[in-house]
């Protein structure tokens, strides 16, 4: 089967489409969140979530609306045939279909990678497993920090280990990690609203969305659009959960200060992969910008728990999206 | 509802409309790309001797017996020399217009017309000798139930396939007069 074939088959078609959509619809919620202004890190996750589920039914879904979707006679009406580009050979040496096909693998690799391979050898805790841990006791800095941030205080662990780092656990033993290092490093306001944070995290996990997303973004691995976008929504989950931090303790200015302090914490660098390290300084470069990002709305008192208001927009969004994809073969 | 407050609703509105132009026009752009750089991709064309022309096809398969209840010329002519020659000329009934008759022929087995006459079952397959050619003659009903036949044969290294709304003795009339 040569590839003009492959393209043509139905998997084919379907994978080509679903790039195709994801990546107008990657654009155009990009755009939108500009043009409508919208400032929410909900709404604005929701808008970046439409490139990760939409491109998924959406071939499926229009040729049931109208099954000669795919003639030639819809082809040659529509916005975008991408038929015309496969059998194209650029200055008579460089055919376009390989290249396509370049693209998606080149996608497929990133989700390899930078994100199949290292969820598979992740290990839990943030320091080695050599570290010793303990539960955080009563009336230690930790447990005095999280009291009273929502309703049951969380389970703390404490990692013997010099490095600032937390990060929480969400399965079936939700708990908070907390390094010796970070506990030592942060004043008792800065610890409160570090756990505050991963308190947002654990009151969240209850949402399926994330997890439903990530299924999507999995079955549209060679899609670098939704990549993009979903490395855009989960940078937004961390923005809500700020926000939430602010909310509960009321001091921005301790979260960006805790921000501040574990952006130059060995422990957040990128954990080593196989990849190679220009691609690790690409990853430390794009987190560094995400926190710096985080930092700047924080300190300019962006940050705002409000999800409502918007919905119109992201229906009209999405509205638009789906008509323009519906021309897009 | 301030004067403010609607101005700049507006001109979100404007902001995000011209997102949509923007994207809308670059993908007419990279949809008129590939002709520009290869002319020849199927397109529709006013007549045959347009499509004959401007792809330089030497031959477009014409049938010499035509039944009086199509109207001539054809409804539609779509055609294109690139990656392939192929041309698929759509024919219209006198009465309602409907497209009751196709003919297509392309230098290639796998090539697909998607045609407007979409076959529901197909009842009988024949073989057919057509003038000393093999071909392969399938009558069958289409979605509306109404009787549907289709031939295909070889004439040289151009597959020619005919469907259309009629039962089979009408479409290999239509197929006979086709022999060179």
């Amino acid at each position: 089967m040569d590839l003009t074939n492959l393209l043509n088959a139905y998997p084919g078609i379907h994978v080509v489409q679903a790039f195709l959509h994801s990546l107008s619809a990657a654009i155009i919620a990009d755009r939108a969140i500009v043009a409508w202004n919208i400032r929410s890190p909900v709404i604005r996750q929701k808008f970046h979530l439409i490139a990760v589920f939409g491109p998924v039914f959406s071939y499926p879904l229009y040729q049931w609306i109208n099954p000669d979707r795919g003639s030639m006679h819809f082809r040659l009406g529509t916005l975008f045939d991408s038929s015309r580009w496969f059998n194209l050979e650029l200055w008579n040496v460089l055919p376009a279909g390989p290249l396509l096909v370049l693209v998606l693998g080149v996608a497929t690799a990133i989700f390899l990678f930078q994100e199949l391979i290292p969820i598979l050898r992740h290990r839990p805790g943030p320091a080695d497993p050599a570290s010793r841990t303990v539960r955080a006791s009563q009336g230690s800095p930790a447990a005095s920090a999280a009291e009273g941030l929502d309703g049951e205080a969380p389970v703390l662990f404490i990692v013997e280990d010099d490095d600032p780092a937390i990060h929480s656990v969400t399965s079936r033993s939700p708990a908070i990690y907390l390094t010796t290092g970070l506990v030592r490093s942060l004043q008792p306001v800065e610890l409160r609203a570090a756990i505050a944070h991963e308190v947002a995290h654990m009151r969240r996990s209850g949402r399926p969305l994330l997890t439903v997303a990530y299924v999507m973004r999995v079955l549209l691995f060679f899609s670098v659009a939704t990549l993009v976008a979903f490395r855009k929504a989960a940078a937004e989950e961390e923005k809500i959960c700020d926000d939430w931090a602010v909310k509960v303790t009321g001091r921005p200015d301790a979260l960006a200060a805790v921000l501040e302090k574990l952006r130059h914490s060995d422990a957040y660098e990128i954990e080593d992969h196989e990849a190679g390290e220009g691609l690790r300084s690409i990853e430390r470069i794009s987190y560094d910008l995400m926190v710096r990002e985080r930092i700047r709305r924080l300190a300019d008192g962006r940050s705002t728990t409000a999800d409502t208001g918007d919905w119109l927009k992201f229906a009209v969004t999405v509205a638009s999206i789906a008509i323009l994809n519906y021309y897009i073969v | 509802m301030t004067v403010r407050h609607v101005t700049r609703q507006a001109l979100h509105i404007l902001s995000f409309a011209v997102t949509l132009a923007v994207v809308v026009g670059l993908l007419k752009v990279l949809n008129w790309v590939p002709g520009a750089l290869e002319p020849g991709l199927m397109a529709r064309y006013p007549s045959i001797e347009a499509a004959a022309s401007g792809l330089g096809i030497r031959q477009i398969y014409v049938p010499a017996y035509f039944p009086e209840s199509l109207r001539w010329p054809p409804a539609g002519i779509l055609a294109q020399s690139k990656p392939y020659q192929a041309v698929v000329m759509e024919f219209a009934r006198a009465g309602d217009g409907q497209i009751v008759l196709v003919i297509s022929q392309a230098a290639s087995p796998n090539f697909e017309p998607d045609v407007a006459i979409r076959f529901d079952t197909i009842s009988e397959t024949i073989p057919l000798d057509l003038g000393g050619r093999k071909a392969r003659l399938e009558a069958g009903a289409c979605g509306d139930r109404s009787a549907c036949s289709r031939i295909q044969w070889d004439e040289g290294k151009v597959r020619i396939v005919l469907t259309m709304k009629a039962p089979a003795v009408e479409l290999v009339r239509i197929a006979q007069s086709m022999q060179h």
